[in-house]
């Protein structure tokens, strides 16, 4: 206690909250708000580290704004004119709110219940042990070099440090078995974030079992992983990425449920409804799994004859919908043994389906997986036999929170039931208010990045328990790549920097003017058809340019 | 009369205009001068070397340097021995009024705070001024010179730049009329500085504050 060459402050007295207390520093020690900070309080004998949290900082004193009345005299002028020394005259008045000190029995913070007296010199908690208590690793000392833990993501370092000073590694089996909501407006870096993490999560000493479902292509990079030496692993592990384009992505016909039929065809009649819901339980009771739209409407015809008329028109509809659509296949499914494996990452590029297929493929695929986690932990027959981590782009079309979509039901159900059975879900989202409250509000673990929409910020302040007051004023101001961490995966929020990627990232915006110019170019280099446009005959020809 | 030259022409402190001399103390930074009439000096200062907000100084030897103590008129005071002594008359007018032991007639006080100090050179201007509260102590009959506006300016420029430095000190003594003493001496130094002179806008600032702190303490705004 009596070295004071690290202490940047000293408490002053309580603060308004029961957890506040108020600190004064001069001010060449700038402390930001969200820096941690420490001092050393007796438990039951044993010095503790009481880590505390930065909440607002205040000039107490000054030079006064009376100084700044002209902008094109410095204040340091007038203050000069006045005999008002100008060096080290400010003193700030700093409010922090107790964390805890970290139990190492309980690994996670716990309130000393006492804050600290006046005069308690405080300092900046030193990196290593900030790394061991923010994430909720589970360390049984209070300062452990957590690079060498097995499951841990290294996702960044926090903001208010020097870049990579004080990094945070979040343990993957926290986020992975409690679901993830990544969520920011867009451009913020959630696909990015998503990315990083995927990475991580995809190293030799973790070894995912992941899944994109990817509506607009923004994982085409993740590739490169391969052949990248920080994937690979001593015993020769390198990580598999799958992509299925929309041609290999297939729902069996008898893989839908009612619900989702009826969400196919556009506004069948009650009568229509009801024809077709009979029907349809029927080939399900059948023995065969494979059949198609023929079948069906055979079925009908025995149950309701040739000619009635509502079964004439589904049957119009049936054709249209689901036989034309070639998502739909009588025998032909996804083989999920094909797209879960360990070490395995699959990306399913569905930019090119409409949404409607989007949500179908998807509400069969997790109906299908859930069934196989399910019978795995029940010790039947299962497919896959190990966790699975799903990851949603555009996640409130998955889960809305109002219009129908039949993905709606599954995610509720493995959002809330997933983590018995090892299937966890990562939600991302730049419109956090649209995502359905149950499915957001079960995501364990938390990344909110830039959020300014007012909605969107109520939607979070209400779902997510963990985000507290402090964590939530900082969204509106973050710029793209910093986030805010919260809820299962840490002991107490943090305010971090997203590390860069390995791969090269290949979701930015387009080079829109580079593009035009090329095009232009392009243009340019074909003479003739732009002289015969003169002729007033370009009609024709231009539409053949453009392709 | 011929040997004081008009304000501002000379520096030399040596033929500066006779204002008073001081009479008493009430701080070792604030005191009373009696201002010369006709009958103390050959040349008394006219009403507008001895007005409000007017700089002073005063000489003083120290280890055989000479330096000036500058000062200000922060305040004024009427003195009238008569008053409140002549009750109602019972004599007739013309019959001669007496006093015993009192021939005492009316003078003006003024009330002057000290500001700083500065040497004395060698061709009667001043040098290394200083807005650091002066140590050593005036005495009683020390004359209080006219300090004209070129040696005001000297006195307040330190490294090219106005300062006034002892701003609070000089609120502190002239309290009620603290901001327009400040205001009286931003004015003067405004009249002497040359019109494209930088400092005019630092003055105005510093100008602005004053009056606004004054305003605010007297619960105008
Ligand atoms: N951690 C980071 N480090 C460096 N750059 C980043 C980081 N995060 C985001 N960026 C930059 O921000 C850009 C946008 O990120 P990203 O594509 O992840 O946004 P998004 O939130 O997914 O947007 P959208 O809603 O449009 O999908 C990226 O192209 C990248 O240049
Ligand atoms: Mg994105």
């Amino acid at each position: 206690m009596a070295d004071r060459s690290n202490v940047v402050g000293t408490v002053a007295g309580p603060g308004d909250d029961p957890n506040e207390f108020v600190f004064v520093t001069p001010s060449d020690k700038s402390i930001k708000t969200g820096e941690f900070i420490t001092y050393t309080i007796s438990v039951e004998g044993e010095p503790r580290s009481v880590f505390a949290r930065v909440t607002n900082r205040e000039l107490i004193r000054g030079l006064p704004e009376g100084f700044l009345a002209d902008p094109e005299v410095g204040p340091e002028t007038v203050a000069a004119t006045l005999g008002v020394p100008t060096d080290d005259t400010e003193l700030y008045r700093l409010t922090a709110t107790v964390i805890g000190y970290y139990d190492t029995n309980m690994t996670t913070f716990a309130n000393p219940r006492q804050l600290p007296d006046p005069g308690t010199p405080l300092s900046i908690a030193p990196h290593q042990q900030l790394e061991t208590v923010l994430p909720n690793l589970g360390c049984e000392t209070d300062s452990t070099d957590v690079t060498t833990l097995d499951g841990v993501a290294h996702v960044g370092w926090l903001l208010n440090r020097p870049a990579e000073a004080t990094n945070l590694h979040i343990p993957i089996e926290e986020f992975a078995s409690t679901h993830l909501a990544i969520l920011a407006s867009t451009g913020s870096g959630k696909s990015y974030t998503a990315s990083v993490l995927i990475e991580e999560m995809m190293r030799p000493s973790s070894r995912a079992s992941l899944l994109v479902f990817d509506p607009h292509g923004e994982y085409d990079t993740l590739a490169e992983m391969q052949g990248e030496e920080a994937f690979q692993g001593e015993d020769g592990y390198e990580p598999e990425i799958e992509y299925y384009d929309p041609e290999r992505l297939r729902v069996r016909i008898s893989e839908l449920e009612i619900g989702d039929v009826m969400a196919i065809l556009d506004n069948p009649s009650n009568r229509m409804q009801e024809r077709l819901s009979t029907a349809w339980q029927a080939m399900q009771r059948q023995e065969s799994r494979t059949w198609g739209i023929d079948e069906l409407i055979g079925e009908m015809e025995r149950i309701y004859g040739d000619d009635d008329a509502s079964v004439g028109a589904l049957e119009w509809r049936l054709r249209r919908s689901i036989e034309r659509n070639d998502l739909f296949h009588p025998e032909e499914n996804v083989p999920l043994d094909e797209i879960v494996d360990p070490g395995q990452c699959t990306v399913l590029q569905m930019d090119t389906l409409d949404r409607r297929d989007q949500q179908l493929i998807t509400t069969v695929l997790l109906r299908r997986m859930y069934r196989e986690r399910l019978d795995d932990v029940r010790d039947r027959d299962s497919d896959i036999e190990h966790p699975i981590f799903a990851l949603f782009e555009e996640g409130h079309r998955f889960a809305p929170a109002s219009g129908e979509s039949p993905s709606l039901g599954i995610m509720r159900t493995i959002t809330s039931e997933g983590r018995k059975f090892g299937f966890g879900l990562g939600i991302i989202s730049q419109r956090p208010s649209k995502i359905d409250q149950d499915v957001l509000s079960q995501c364990g673990t938390q990344i909110s990045m830039q959020i300014k929409n007012p909605n969107d910020q109520d939607a979070i302040k209400n779902s997510v328990e963990a985000a507290g007051e402090d964590v939530l004023r900082e969204l509106p101001g973050l710029t793209p790549g910093q986030a805010v961490v919260s809820g299962d995966a840490m002991n107490t929020p943090a305010l971090i920097q997203v590390r860069q990627r390995r791969t090269p990232h290949g979701a930015g915006s387009r080079p829109v003017i580079e593009e035009w110019r090329e095009a232009y170019d392009e243009r340019q280099r074909e003479p003739t058809q732009s002289e015969s446009a003169d002729f007033g005959e370009g009609d024709s020809t231009g539409v053949q340019s453009l392709d | 009369m011929t040997d004081t030259p008009p304000d501002g022409d000379s520096p030399d402190l040596d033929s500066c205009v006779r204002i008073g001399s001081i009479v008493s103390s009430n701080s070792h930074l604030d005191y009373v001068v009696e201002v010369y009439k006709e009958r103390d000096c050959d040349r008394p200062p006219e009403l507008h070397e001895r007005e409000f907000g007017q700089p002073v100084f005063i000489k003083k030897t120290v280890n055989g340097t000479e330096h000036a103590v500058i000062g200000v008129i922060y305040d004024t005071q009427l003195v009238d021995p008569d008053q409140g002594r002549t009750g109602p008359r019972l004599a007739q007018d013309d019959q001669a009024q007496f006093t015993p032991g009192y021939i005492e007639e009316r003078t003006t006080l003024a009330g002057v705070a000290l500001l700083g100090t500065a040497e004395i050179a060698e061709d009667g201007t001043i040098q290394e001024p200083t807005h650091q509260m002066p140590r050593w102590t005036l005495e009683v009959e020390d004359t209080v010179f006219h300090c004209p506006d070129q040696v005001t300016v000297s006195f307040h420029t330190v490294d090219e730049q106005i300062q006034l430095a002892y701003m609070d000190r000089l609120l502190d003594i002239a309290g009620d009329l603290g901001s327009e003493v400040i205001v009286a001496l931003i004015d003067r130094l405004r009249g002497v500085l040359p019109e494209d002179d930088p400092n005019h806008r630092v003055l105005d600032v510093v100008e602005q504050n004053v009056q606004w702190q004054a305003r605010e303490q007297r619960g105008v705004v």
